[in-house]
């Protein structure tokens, strides 16, 4: 079961957390705070949407549906954290978890025998936690949940499974089904294709002559509910590098163990903001002759001493023992896991070995 | 709703299903017990949204309903009433729950049901198992799985059956625990799933309690798996992901294999290890007759015992987490021991000399000196 969230109203919705007072009042967070100036609306407060001012709507526009609107400036400092906090409780719901953007997230909730509660707990917790609100829907694929979470908004919650596309979504436009765009919707309606259900049903050759085969295709088996597309979670690399190509080609073991040195510093800066550490060090070489060469060591322990990692690649450098000079020298960690994470138990006596079950 | 059971009845079913009741979720209807009657009986149902426990609870419906009480006070309440009968009944106009027994009453607020899940479904055609071989199984090895959720996927154990053999399987990388027991009656299909082993211990309680000589059954769906057992039924998630190719973790072969006696080393490692504290090592030195334990932990002292064995070789320092050590001890039944081992950087495994398929892997802890 997929589960799609969708705050509601993001951006006007931090604001608000700082500026209650703004509260049950039309409020548009723009790129631009005169009605005179460019800028384009980038959330609208619901009340400011009744007067029909919605994301993307130029100022001037908004300004003239809705006058006593308050602008507010957009501070995406704000927003990213915001969304940084939401974003964890989701992941503390699913460990494969998609985000689409600031404001919406994909996560697969198969692994809970009560999908709905789980989704309804996690509403909670997001109210609890950041007084924000959300709309979930539940389906079968990020298709039906990305429907469904449309379907309530705001602070909503719906399942909708696929035979029930044509009673709940059938009468919606055809604009809720990925890939119906202004100009596709434009061909669409040539064709008499207004809703949902029209596309879901209208005779493919016609269709297909309208947007294309392909285009056709994919647009009816959306709107029918069916989405072959897999969750793109954000997985933690694996192991972090760093590599250098050289003006000419060196020799020298001396000026290419102080390029280890500068490597390994960077290397373990860029772990150290990741509060992760690495077990396994590799040191890349490149011949003169395009020949790459690797050699790796790995510790007994987790690491992120950028002197261990340079001791260990400049040990390396000599065990490589090249017969050429390098044009190119890199340095990586791997094996990384994040601070915290089941650190194996310290013994007085020595590290606890474990059992190789990436090897199994 | 209106029922009419006995105090007894009640604090069995509440105790059992009190464990599926989350404290700690957001949603206040995890923390409730749903209580079902109807014309086929009465049920008590808990979920924290990782395992749903359902027990039936022998009653005389008087008026069929469904509502969700707090579990937490329920159970409490329960254990303190007088012995003998209790009704349960909605007040409708006040919405709580009348609790009467013999002079007390009391008045629980109900919660809001309607965000309590159903149970998950149990479609399609159970895999039938032995209870007792079930339980047995589980006790041996689900103390190996690992706690840390960041490898949800050792945090289960790795259950199969095919023919007359179900075999369990649990690691957290320290250690490993395998264990086949044969079946009085083969499995319908062969099975596989990787069930969470906090599922399994409860199942195992379930089974414990309801007596062993009944007949377990399995659903097992894509991503859940629900097992009953008389009036009981305990659904649990299933852990995606592919659990280690246990089978080459065992080495095939060890340069040595010590047969001791089961409670005597057991003993002497209960003894020494109290020496050895705050994550010491147990020290396990074999030499030619002899095997000599030793533990040490700074600022606090030492100790060492030895007993004779049969140990040929150079002498042989390997040290060990002493908890893995017992715990593994602990799990063989068999009288006899062997104890194989190649050399203080491998797994030594720990297996009953004769008798039942059970392995125990372990790993050492590298000794500086």
């Amino acid at each position: 079961m997929i589960a799609h969230v969708d705050m509601d109203s993001f951006f006007v919705s931090v604001e608000l957390l700082r500026r209650p007072d703004l509260r049950g009042r039309p409020v548009i967070v723009a790129n631009g705070t005169s009605a005179r100036s460019r800028g384009v609306v980038m959330t609208a407060s619901y009340e400011a949407r009744e007067f029909g001012v919605h994301s993307a709507l130029s100022l001037a526009v908004a300004h003239r549906r809705c006058p006593q609107a308050i602008l507010v400036p957009s501070d995406m400092r704000l927003y990213r954290r915001a969304s940084k906090a939401v974003m964890d409780i989701f992941a503390e719901f699913s460990d494969t978890l998609e985000v689409a953007g600031l404001d919406e997230a994909y996560l697969d909730l198969s692994g809970s025998i009560a999908p709905k509660t789980r989704a309804r707990e996690m509403k909670h917790l997001v109210r609890q936690r950041t007084g924000l609100t959300c709309s979930v829907g539940l389906g079968s694929n990020k298709l039906l949940a990305k429907i469904a979470s449309d379907l309530e908004k705001p602070d909503g919650l719906s399942v909708l499974d696929e035979t029930e596309m044509p009673d709940r979504v059938d009468g919606l436009s055809a604009r809720i089904i990925p890939g119906v765009g202004p100009k596709t919707e434009q061909r669409l309606s040539g064709v008499g294709v207004q809703t949902v259900g029209d596309l879901a049903r209208i005779e493919f050759e016609l269709l297909a002559d309208a947007v294309g085969r392909n285009h056709a295709r994919g647009l009816q088996a959306r709107a029918n509910g069916q989405d072959g597309r897999q969750l793109e979670p954000v997985r933690e690399p694996k192991s972090e590098s760093r590599e250098t190509t050289f003006d000419r080609d060196i020799s020298d073991l001396e000026w290419l163990g102080a390029r280890i040195d500068e490597l390994a510093g960077e290397v373990c800066a860029s772990l150290s903001r990741g509060c992760r550490a690495g077990r396994t060090v590799t040191l890349k070489a490149k011949l003169a002759s395009f020949q790459t060469l690797t050699r790796s060591r790995t510790l007994p322990h987790h690491t992120r001493d950028p002197d261990e990692v340079a001791r260990l690649g400049r040990e390396l450098l000599d065990v490589l023992d090249a017969a050429e000079p390098l044009r190119l020298i890199g340095i990586g960690l791997s094996g990384l896991r994040r601070d915290g994470e089941s650190p194996p138990p310290t013994v007085d006596d020595g590290p606890a070995l474990r059992l190789d079950l990436d090897a199994a | 709703m209106k029922l009419k059971t006995t105090k007894h009845e009640l604090v069995d079913a509440l105790s059992v299903t009190s464990r599926a009741t989350s404290t700690r979720s957001a949603l206040q209807a995890l923390s409730g017990v749903l209580l079902e009657a109807s014309s086929d009986g009465t049920v008590v149902r808990a979920t924290d949204a990782e395992i749903s426990l359902e027990l039936s609870l022998a009653a005389e419906v008087e008026l069929p309903g469904s509502i969700l009480v707090p579990g937490r006070l329920l159970a409490d309440v329960s254990k303190t009433l007088p012995d003998g009968d209790v009704t349960l009944a909605t007040r409708e106009p006040e919405g709580d729950l009348e609790i009467k027994a013999g002079s007390s009453s009391f008045h629980l607020r109900l919660l809001q049901a309607d965000d309590f899940p159903k149970f998950p479904d149990s479609a399609g055609d159970p895999v039938s198992l032995d209870s007792k071989a079930v339980s047995e199984t589980i006790g041996r090895v689900a103390g190996a799985a690992s706690t840390d959720e960041g490898r949800p996927v050792l945090t289960g154990v790795f259950m199969t059956a095919e023919a007359d053999a179900l075999t369990m399987v649990a690691t957290d990388s320290y250690r490993l625990a395998v264990k086949t027991t044969k079946l009085t009656t083969p499995v319908s299909t062969p099975i596989e799933a990787n069930v969470p082993a906090r599922a399994l211990r409860e199942l195992s309680r379930l089974i414990e309690a309801a007596g062993e000589d009944t007949e377990l059954q399995l659903w097992l769906g894509e991503n859940q798996a629900v097992f009953g057992s008389g009036g009981t039924r305990l659904a649990s998630r299933l852990i995606d992901g592919q659990f280690p190719n246990y089978k080459q973790l065992i080495p095939d072969k060890f340069d040595h294999e010590v047969s001791l006696d089961r409670d005597e080393l057991l003993d002497v490692v209960r003894r020494v290890s109290q020496l050895a504290q705050r994550n010491a090592a147990l020290k396990l030195s074999f030499s030619e007759g002899e095997l000599t334990i030793s533990a040490e932990t700074q600022d606090l002292g030492d100790a060492k015992e030895s007993m004779p064995v049969s140990f040929q070789g150079d002498l042989l320092e390997v040290g060990f987490n002493p908890d893995f050590v017992r715990a593994g001890l602990e799990s063989i039944q068999e009288d006899e021991i062997v104890f194989k081992l190649i050399s203080p950087l491998r797994p030594g495994l720990l297996e009953p000399a004769a008798g039942e398929d059970f392995s125990y892997l372990v790993m050492p802890i590298r000794l500086n000196d």
